[in-house]
């Protein structure tokens, strides 16, 4: 079969699904037919996309916390706990082992946690669970849940996830290789990634609607909005040639509020736009703002300003959910209270937003402007790359550098391309790798750092992006120069 | 390759790019030859790259909280490789959970490790204490 964008042909699928299955023991308890009727069992509340829905038909931005432990138990207690504090959407975040297929090991690390009685993995083992340890989850929890994890190769993950009765699934066949693997072929991963959103075509054929969601922050680092916003919009098509019919984007806060209620709308608006334009006109598309995703204040006062800043963001931009992080975020996997805490924060800061939308519509705009036709002339160039094929045309960009994704561990990308913050803190270019952005739109790049350079009297240099990586766990946005006898 | 040879890398299933990539060029930046292995790196990864370029140093990084699992067996294996007197760093978030920092250094030290680091480490420390332990101005 030859790798493209077009839906796959049901039998090719059902033989690599016999293979998928048998990649590890809890496969073969997975029934397609059994899954279908246990969603059909679900009440309304318990389904994703009709949350979604609810949601946007009562102005209410929904809030989502990540948490996974290893012990089936514990995990449940946390979802339970959570569900109490404000979250409207459950996720379950899976271990790192499984993440990468390593079962065994997810095994030795869930039989340590036991063993102990402490948590050894950083997130919950669900193939090892199988499905019927997945879905006491679902039958526990009085929300939807989803599925989050990192995984290049999620097909497994999902046949037993969904059977259980998970209704959103994270992930693609780009935003889940790039930033989380070393050497796996864009390739593989996007032929693992229709795989995964033809299942959840072939449910929603079934009358099952599974929501999907492409992970936007991509290395959480100084990502230039252009950059994930195409990124995304080439996995919702994707997704949607292979029948998902709920998707959401996502977008991981940059730091500047105009920049980044600017980036959201363009995501929302261009995604929209290409679905339709591409014969994708029943979509319910969806929109994500994660919380801040570089490095944290290890001050939790200073954590929660962090998290009520990029709340506002997320408001502004009328996003139908936000992901929230935690004040322990530096530390490193946090405790459920902590967790709890930031939930009450970000809904406590919503409400009191409530209709101020008070922004400078001006500039936004302007910045959208910038934002919409980078994303265009990049989306253009791998749409004819790839010769009027998205898939193709994905592959030949992330090899040519016109798709690159700054700081990612894959060998496959050119890793050409530099961002930093310009003196109000928005991210810019400071070397465009080969992404095809207009010389207009450079300058505009050049001049917004100029400014930049001046003020801080000193040359743009990989330490001035160094500060920035580090500014905010510091305490500021900017990556300003050290003042002697100041911290 | 020389005296300052140095492996780095990101060890286990731990995909954080980011550090590595700030800490290579922080110890560049300060003369060292770096031999950046990357992330998703297993022991033995490390163990090769330190026996083909005779390298002086491990610096471990891990991130994502399954450091313990890790590095089970490391300091028993480079022994085994002959590298039993190899200088040994870790740096990261290294438990899950809130652990108090202690006992999180001393879990490492019983590992092998000649130094642990806490998050948010800058790579100046490190700089400063590799030149001490290696004997290099």
């Amino acid at each position: 079969m030859v790798l493209n964008n077009k839906k796959w042909d049901e039998k090719f699928w059902l033989r690599m699904r016999e293979e998928v299955l048998n990649t590890w023991h809890t496969g073969k308890d997975v029934n397609l037919k059994l899954g279908i009727e246990y969603h059909k069992s679900l009440p309304l509340e318990k389904q994703f996309d009709y949350v979604l829905k609810k949601g946007e038909k009562e102005g209410k931005i929904l809030l989502q916390p990540r948490a996974g432990v290893p012990i089936l138990k514990e995990h449940i207690e946390l979802l339970k706990y959570l569900q109490e504090n404000e979250a409207d959407l459950l996720p379950t975040t899976i271990d790192s082992y499984t993440r990468q297929n390593r079962y065994k090991e997810a095994q030795f690390g869930l039989d340590e946690s036991l063993k102990e009685g402490k948590s050894l993995l950083n997130g919950f083992p669900a193939v090892n669970y199988g499905v019927r340890g997945c879905r006491e989850i679902i039958e526990n929890v009085r929300i939807p849940v989803e599925v989050r994890h990192g995984s290049p190769d999620a097909r497994l993950l999902a046949e037993i996830t969904l059977s259980a009765g998970f209704t959103s699934f994270e992930g693609g066949g780009i935003t889940y290789n790039i930033p989380y693997s070393k050497d796996v072929p864009l390739e593989n991963s996007l032929l693992y990634w229709q795989y995964v959103d033809y299942l959840v075509g072939y449910y929603a054929e079934n009358g099952i609607i599974i929501n999907r969601e492409s992970f936007g922050p991509l290395t959480g680092t100084l990502v230039p909005p252009c950059i994930s916003i195409s990124i995304g919009i080439i996995e919702a098509l994707l997704a949607a040639e292979q029948g998902v019919k709920s998707f959401s984007v996502g977008y991981g806060e940059g730091g500047n509020i105009i920049q980044d209620v600017a980036s959201l709308r363009v995501m929302k608006k261009l995604t929209k736009k290409y679905l339709e334009e591409f014969g994708y006109k029943d979509i319910h598309l969806t929109t994500v703002l994660h919380h801040w995703m570089g490095g944290f204040p290890e001050d939790e006062a200073r954590a929660f300003a962090v998290i009520t800043y990029g709340t506002i963001a997320g408001f502004l931009g009328s996003v139908s959910k936000i992901i929230v992080k935690t004040p322990q975020e530096a530390i490193g996997i946090p405790t459920k209270e902590a967790n709890a805490q930031a939930l009450r924060n970000t809904r406590q800061t919503l409400q009191m937003l409530e209709n101020q939308y008070f922004i400078d519509q001006k500039l936004v705009e302007e910045e959208e402007k910038v934002i919409e036709e980078e994303v265009k002339s990049i989306l253009d160039r791998v749409y004819s790359l790839g010769e009027g094929d998205w898939v193709i045309g994905t592959i030949r960009s992330f090899s040519a550098g016109v798709l690159d994704v700054p700081f990612a561990p894959s060998k496959f990308i050119h890793g050409r391309v530099m961002p930093i913050r310009d003196n109000n803190g928005a991210i810019r270019f400071f070397d465009f790798g080969n992404l095809p952005i207009p010389l207009e739109i450079k300058n505009f790049h050049r001049e917004k750092i100029e400014e930049r350079v001046k003020f801080e009297k000193r040359p743009v240099s990989f330490q001035m992006v160094l500060d920035d990586i580090y500014a905010i766990s510091k305490g500021r946005l900017i990556g300003r120069p050290k003042v002697e006898g100041k911290r | 390759m020389g005296e300052k040879t140095i492996v780095l890398g990101v060890i286990g299933s731990d995909v954080h790019a980011v550090g590595l990539r700030v800490l290579d060029y922080a110890l560049r930046s300060a003369g060292f030859d770096v031999v950046n292995i990357g992330v998703l790196s297993s022991q033995e990864d490390f163990i090769k790259a330190a026996l083909e370029t005779g390298a002086r140093a491990i610096l471990v990084s891990s991130l994502y909280g399954h450091a313990e699992l890790d590095c089970q067996g490391f300091k028993e294996k480079l022994i085994e490789a002959g590298l039993g007197d190899i200088l040994l760093y870790i740096g990261g978030n290294l438990g899950v959970g809130k652990k108090s920092w202690e006992e999180v250094e001393k879990r490492f030290k019983e590992l092998g490790f000649h130094r642990v680091y806490p998050p948010k480490t800058m790579p100046d420390e490190v700089i400063k204490d590799l030149k001490e332990d290696l004997n290099i101005g």
